[in-house]
C-alpha cells in the first residue's frame, strides 16, 4: 500500500462540539484517491463533503481514524508541521477566488512562492510559466477587481499550481462563474490533471462540472452513498 | 524582506482608517513632545553650559538673602579666577507690566567676557560702559517689543523701592539655547540709586548671587569648594555650585508638574496602544478570509504574526514620524518663548526628546499589533473560510 | 427616530472595539483632566485665602508680599490705626509678617524654595481655620527656635516632620513643634517661625515684608485703606486679601494654558479615534443602512442615530477618565509658583471645572468623531447598500 495510493482515509469520523451536543459529520469513511486522480465530491448541504476536503488538504484533523497522504499519517503532524506540509504538496482553489485585493495578478501567484528559497529571478520565471498555463499572460500587473470571474480564478488556479504540487483541492470553483466561464475553468482544471499528473479533489452542487471528473463520489450524512469511476468520459469532452 | 510591498499595500487598503490612526498618533505624540520638552529642553540647556567654565555665587540662606558686593573683588582675586560680575535680579515692571523680562544688574567691564557666548559688537560694550544709565537687551527683546540703541527702557522697582530710567546702548545675540531678552544694566546705578532714596542699608550693596568665570574646567570644584570655605563663618555664608547645576535647580523646581508630565506621557501612550490596537484589530477582523487563505496556502504562524506586526509599526511609526519630527521641525521655525509672556526664554523639542517620540511610536506600533496579530495567528483556517461560503 | 436601544445593543455587540475605545478616549480624558484638577485645586485654596474684611499692606509698588520691603518703624505704626478688629484678648488682629524664601531640598533630594513667614502671635487667628493637627505637636513659642509646618510640606521636605531639625542654612535652623493646616488656604505652603527669630537669622533687623490686618466693618476696611494709601510718609499699598490673592491665582494661567493645550491636541487625537471606530461599525453593518432606509427611516434619522452613537461611545470613555480621576482626589502636588518662584502646595481637587472640561471633551470627540463617518452612511445609496455582502 502507500506509494500508489496517494491519498488513502482509514475509519475517519469527524465530529464537531456545540455546546453540549456532538454533531457527527463523517461517520466511519474509507477512501483511497490514487495519485493522478480527478474526483468529484458531490453531495446535499451538510452532508460532509467540504469537511472531507479539508481532512484531505490538511486544513482540519480527524476526530478518529487516521488520513494518510504519501504514507504520511497528516494527524500526527504538529500545526508548524502541516502548514509546511500544505505549502509543499497542495494547491488551493476557492469558490470566491480569495485573491488579495491589494495585490495585482502576478504578486497574487507570487505570494507562495514567497515562502520558498526561490531567487527573484526563478520566482518571476514560476509566475510567468503558471500565468502562462492558465492563459493569461499579459494580465500579470491587473489587479483583481480589473478582471472577470472567470479570469480571477484562473489567477487562483495559478497560484494554486505555482509550487507545483501534487494535489489540487477546489471547493466549488465553478460556484460563482457563469457557465461559459465555468466550462473554461473545468476544462482548464482537467487539462491540469491529464497533462501534469495533478491528483485534484473538487467539491461541486453542479452535476455538469461532476461529469469533467474521473471519479465521482456521493455522500451523504457523513457517509458515501456512491462511488463511480468513469474512466472514458473526459476524452469525449476534452475534445468537444 | 520579501513581503514588504504586501505589508505597505496593506497598510494603504483602507486609507481612511490608517490616516485616522496616523492622525491620532501624530496629534498625541505631538503634544507629548510638547510636554517632555517643556522638561528636557531645561536639562539640554543646562548640559550645554558645561563648556563655559563658569560658577554661580549665592548665598546659602537663598534668593533673598544678599551676597555682599566686596566679595565680587575677593573672589576676583583668587586663583584660576577669570573675571567676577555681580547679577543682582532688579525684577521691575515695564510700563506696569508685571515680569516682563529678566533684568540684572551686572559689571560692565566683565559681563560679556563671562558670557563669551554673547555677541556684540565692540563700539556697543563701549557705550554700555560709557553711560551709567544705559543698557544692553537681547535681540530677540529687541525685536519683539520693537526697541532700538538709543531708545529709553524705563522700568519700576518691585522689589526695590525706586525706579531705573534706563538708555538702551547696545543689544547682544547668542546661541539659541540663551535666554536673548534678558536686560543688562549697571550694578553700580542700581547701588547708587538705592544709597540715594533708602535709609534702610539693608538693600545696599548687594551683589545678588556673583558670577565667576573660571580659568579651565578642573579648577571649577576645588574652586567653589574654597570659596565656601571662605565664608563659612562669616554673617553671609555662601553656597557656590556651577552654572549647571544652578540652572538645573530651576528645573528641579517644577517638583511634582515633572512626574505629573511623565504620567500624562504615559497615558498618552497607553491610550494610543489602545486607539491603534482598535484599528488594527478592526482591520483585520475586516480581512479574516484573507488570513484564513494565507495560512491555507502555508504562511506559518511566525509569519503571520511578523506580517501584522510590520504593519501595526509602520502606520504606528508614521504617525510617530510626523507627530515626533514634525513637531520638532514645527518648533525650529515657531518659537514659542515668544508667546509664553516671558515665562519660557527658550523653547524647542531636543533631540533626544524627538527620538524618544520616534521610541514610543514604534512601542506603541508593537502592543497595538501583538494582540491583533496573534489573534490572526491562532485563526482557525477552516472559520476563517468558512466565513465567506 | 431609530430608538438608542438599538446603537446600544450593537455597541454592546462590538464589545471589543467599544472597549478598547472607551480604555483610549479615557485615558485621554483623564490625562487632560489632571491638569484641571491642579487649576481647580489652586483656585480653591486662593479663594479661601482671601476674607473680605483683611487687608495685605505690602510697600507701594510692590507685586506680592515675597517682594515687599517695609521698615519695621513704619509697620509698627499699622496695628495703632483706629477700625482694626480684636481678639478676646483684645489683642488688635493685625500681624506683622516677614517672608524668606531660602532653598531647600525636598525629600526626593530636589531643591526648591520655600517660603519661611516669620509670625506674630495674632498671625494664626488671620488664617481661615489655622489648627495645629490633633496629636502632632503644638504651636511654636517664640524665642526658641521653633517652628511648625504645614501638613503638605511635612511630608515632602527634609527635616520637615514633626520632632526633627528642618536646616535651612548654616544659621538658619528650627525644630518642628507642630503640624498644622489651614482650611485649604495658601498658608499651607509655608513654614511659620517667630517673626524676630527670622529677622535675626536672616540679618534683616529692622524690616518686615507686610502687615496683615482685619477691620472692624467693611466701612473700617474701606477707612483703614484711605488711611494707610494716602499717607506720604508710609508709601504703602493695602490690598483686600481678595483682591490680591485673586491676582496671585495669575499663576494658575500657566495650568490653564498648559491644561488647554493638553484638552485640544488630545481631544483631535481622541476624535480620530472615535472616527475610526465608528467607521467600522458603519462599514460593518452597511447591509443593516440600507434596509433601515428602504424601511422608510430618512437620512436624518440615521444621521441622528450615529451621531448619537459616537457619542454614548465617546461618553463612555470620557465617564471612565472622569472616574479615574477621583482618587487623585487624596493627592497633593508641590510645584513652583511661578509669581513668587517658590514652592506651592496644590491639593487635587475634582469640581465643575474637571467636570466641564471632560463634558466638552467628550462631547468634541462624540460630534466630530461621529460626523464624517454618520454622514458617509447618510449618503449611501439604498441599492447598493442592500447589495453589500
Amino acid at each position: 500500500m502507500g506509494k500508489e495510493h496517494s491519498i488513502e482515509l482509514r475509519n475517519v469520523t469527524k465530529t464537531y462540539k456545540r455546546d453540549e451536543f456532538t454533531i457527527p459529520v463523517l461517520t466511519d469513511l474509507d477512501l483511497v484517491v490514487p495519485e493522478g486522480e480527478f474526483l468529484a465530491l458531490m453531495g446535499p448541504s451538510g452532508s460532509g463533503k467540504t469537511t472531507l476536503l479539508n481532512l484531505i488538504a490538511g486544513l482540519d484533523n480527524a476526530t478518529q481514524g487516521s488520513v494518510i497522504v504519501h504514507g504520511q499519517d497528516l494527524g500526527g503532524m504538529s500545526d508548524g508541521e502541516i502548514t509546511r506540509w500544505r505549502s509543499e504538496n497542495v494547491g488551493f482553489i476557492f469558490q470566491l477566488y480569495n485573491l488579495i485585493p491589494v495585490l495585482t495578478a502576478f504578486e497574487n501567484v507570487e505570494l507562495p512562492l514567497l515562502l520558498t528559497n526561490l531567487s527573484k529571478r526563478k520566482r518571476r520565471d514560476n509566475v510567468m510559466t503558471a500565468l502562462r498555463a492558465v492563459g493569461l499572460e499579459g494580465r500579470e500587473d491587473h489587479y483583481p477587481r480589473q478582471l472577470s470571474g472567470g479570469q480571477e480564478q484562473r489567477v487562483a488556479i495559478a497560484r494554486a499550481i505555482v509550487t507545483d504540487p501534487f494535489l489540487l483541492v477546489a471547493d466549488e470553483p465553478t460556484g460563482d462563474l457563469d457557465r461559459k466561464s465555468a466550462e473554461e475553468i473545468l476544462s482548464l482544471l482537467q487539462q491540469l490533471n491529464k497533462g501534469f499528473n495533478k491528483t485534484i479533489v473538487m467539491v461541486t452542487h453542479d452535476p455538469e462540472a461532476a461529469q469533467r471528473a474521473s471519479r465521482l463520489l456521493h455522500l451523504d450524512k457523513g457517509k458515501l452513498v456512491h462511488d463511480e469511476v468513469r474512466n472514458n468520459l473526459e476524452e469525449g469532452v476534452a475534445s468537444s | 524582506m520579501k513581503f514588504l510591498h504586501y505589508v505597505l499595500r496593506n497598510a494603504r487598503r483602507s486609507p481612511v482608517r490608517s490616516l485616522l490612526t496616523i492622525g491620532a498618533m501624530s496629534m498625541c505624540l505631538a503634544l507629548m513632545m510638547i510636554l517632555i520638552s517643556f522638561l528636557s529642553v531645561n536639562d539640554a540647556v543646562a548640559s550645554s553650559l558645561r563648556t563655559y567654565n563658569r560658577l554661580v555665587v549665592m548665598s546659602s540662606q537663598g534668593f533673598a538673602q544678599p551676597v555682599p558686593f566686596a566679595r565680587v573683588n575677593e573672589i576676583a582675586g583668587m586663583k584660576g579666577v577669570k573675571h567676577t560680575t555681580t547679577f543682582a535680579w532688579f525684577g521691575g515692571k515695564y510700563h506696569d507690566e508685571p515680569m516682563p523680562f529678566a533684568q540684572f544688574g551686572v559689571s560692565a567691564d566683565s559681563i560679556f567676557s563671562i558670557y563669551d557666548e554673547f555677541t556684540i559688537s565692540p563700539d556697543q560694550v563701549k557705550a554700555f560702559a560709557d553711560d551709567k544709565m544705559g543698557c544692553v537687551i537681547g535681540r530677540k527683546l529687541a525685536e519683539e517689543r520693537n526697541i532700538k540703541i538709543g531708545d529709553p527702557l524705563p522700568l519700576k522697582g518691585d522689589i526695590y523701592p525706586l525706579d531705573l530710567n534706563l538708555t538702551v546702548r547696545g543689544v547682544y545675540d547668542g546661541p539659541g539655547t540663551r535666554d536673548l531678552r534678558m536686560c543688562f544694566f549697571h550694578w553700580d546705578f542700581l547701588n547708587e540709586e538705592l544709597k540715594r532714596v533708602s535709609k534702610n542699608s539693608k538693600m545696599t550693596d548687594n551683589a545678588g548671587v556673583v558670577v565667576v568665570k573660571c580659568d579651565s574646567a578642573d579648577r571649577m570644584v576645588p574652586l567653589s569648594k574654597e570659596i565656601d570655605n571662605l565664608y563659612l563663618n562669616s554673617a553671609t555664608p555662601t553656597r557656590t555650585q556651577t552654572e549647571e547645576a544652578f540652572n538645573q535647580m530651576f528645573a528641579e523646581m517644577f517638583g511634582d508638574l515633572r512626574g505629573m508630565i511623565r504620567t500624562i506621557g504615559l497615558a498618552v501612550v497607553m491610550s494610543l496602544i489602545f486607539v491603534s490596537g482598535n484599528a488594527m484589530a478592526m482591520a483585520l477582523r475586516e480581512r479574516t478570509t484573507e488570513i484564513a487563505v494565507l495560512k491555507a496556502m502555508g504562511f506559518q504562524r511566525p509569519l503571520v504574526v511578523n506580517l501584522v506586526l510590520t504593519e501595526a509599526i509602520l502606520v504606528a511609526f508614521i504617525g510617530g514620524l510626523i507627530g515626533a519630527l514634525g513637531t520638532k521641525a514645527f518648533f525650529d521655525v515657531v518659537d514659542l518663548s515668544k508667546h509664553s509672556g516671558g515665562f519660557l526664554p527658550f523653547f524647542f523639542v531636543p533631540w533626544p526628546t524627538a527620538i524618544l517620540g520616534l521610541g514610543a511610536s514604534l512601542v506603541i506600533g508593537f502592543f497595538s499589533g501583538i494582540f491583533p496579530a496573534l489573534a490572526a495567528a491562532r485563526l482557525s483556517v477552516i472559520n476563517g473560510l468558512r466565513k465567506v461560503v | 427616530m431609530i430608538p438608542l436601544k438599538y446603537n446600544v445593543r450593537n455597541l454592546r455587540v462590538r464589545w471589543v472595539n467599544t472597549l478598547l475605545t472607551m480604555l483610549g478616549t479615557g485615558a485621554i480624558v483623564w490625562s487632560s483632566c489632571i491638569l484641571f484638577g491642579l487649576v481647580e485645586g489652586l483656585q480653591h485654596s486662593m479663594k479661601v485665602s482671601g476674607d473680605p474684611l483683611d487687608v495685605i499692606v505690602m510697600r507701594k509698588g510692590s507685586t506680592s508680599e515675597t517682594n515687599s520691603g517695609i521698615e519695621l518703624t513704619t509697620a509698627e505704626k499699622i496695628p495703632t490705626l483706629p477700625g482694626i478688629a480684636r481678639d478676646e484678648k483684645g489683642r488688635p488682629l493685625a500681624a506683622l509678617e516677614l517672608l524668606n524664601i531660602p532653598v531647600v531640598e525636598r525629600v526626593d533630594g530636589s531643591r526648591t524654595n520655600l517660603i519661611i513667614r516669620g509670625i506674630d502671635p495674632v498671625s494664626t487667628e488671620l488664617r481661615p481655620d489655622f489648627k495645629i493637627l490633633e496629636g502632632q505637636g503644638r504651636m511654636l513659642e517664640p524665642g526658641k527656635g521653633e517652628c511648625v509646618v504645614s501638613k503638605n510640606l511635612a511630608k515632602r521636605f527634609k527635616g520637615a516632620s514633626l520632632g526633627s531639625e528642618l536646616k535651612v542654612g548654616e544659621r538658619e535652623k528650627y525644630r518642628v513643634v507642630g503640624i498644622f493646616s489651614a482650611g485649604g488656604s495658601a498658608a499651607e505652603s509655608e513654614i511659620w517661625v517667630d517673626r524676630k527669630e527670622l529677622e535675626q537669622n536672616t540679618a534683616r533687623e529692622g524690616i518686615t515684608s507686610s502687615v496683615q490686618v482685619r477691620a472692624n466693618s467693611a466701612e473700617d476696611l474701606a477707612a483703614l485703606k484711605q488711611t494707610i494709601e494716602n499717607d506720604t510718609q508710609f508709601k504703602l499699598a493695602a490690598i483686600s486679601e481678595s483682591a490680591y490673592f485673586a491676582d496671585q491665582s495669575r499663576s494658575s494661567a500657566f495650568l490653564i494654558v498648559a491644561g488647554t493645550i493638553i484638552a485640544v491636541l488630545l481631544t483631535i487625537g481622541a476624535m480620530f479615534a472615535a472616527a475610526n471606530t465608528m467607521y467600522a461599525a458603519i462599514r460593518s453593518r452597511t447591509r443593516e443602512i440600507g434596509t433601515m432606509r428602504a424601511l422608510g427611516f430618512s437620512r436624518f434619522d440615521l444621521l441622528i442615530s450615529f451621531l448619537g452613537e459616537s457619542v454614548i461611545l465617546c461618553t463612555l470613555g470620557g465617564l471612565l477618565g472622569l472616574a479615574a480621576t477621583i482618587p487623585l482626589s487624596a493627592l497633593t502636588y508641590g510645584t513652583s509658583n511661578f509669581n513668587t518662584f517658590s514652592e506651592v502646595t496644590i491639593n487635587f481637587r475634582f469640581g465643575p471645572i474637571v467636570m466641564a472640561v471632560a463634558f466638552v471633551m467628550t462631547l468634541a470627540m462624540g460630534v466630530f468623531g461621529g460626523l464624517f463617518p454618520a454622514i458617509r452612511a447618510v449618503r449611501m445609496d439604498v441599492i447598493t447598500a442592500l447589495r453589500e455582502v
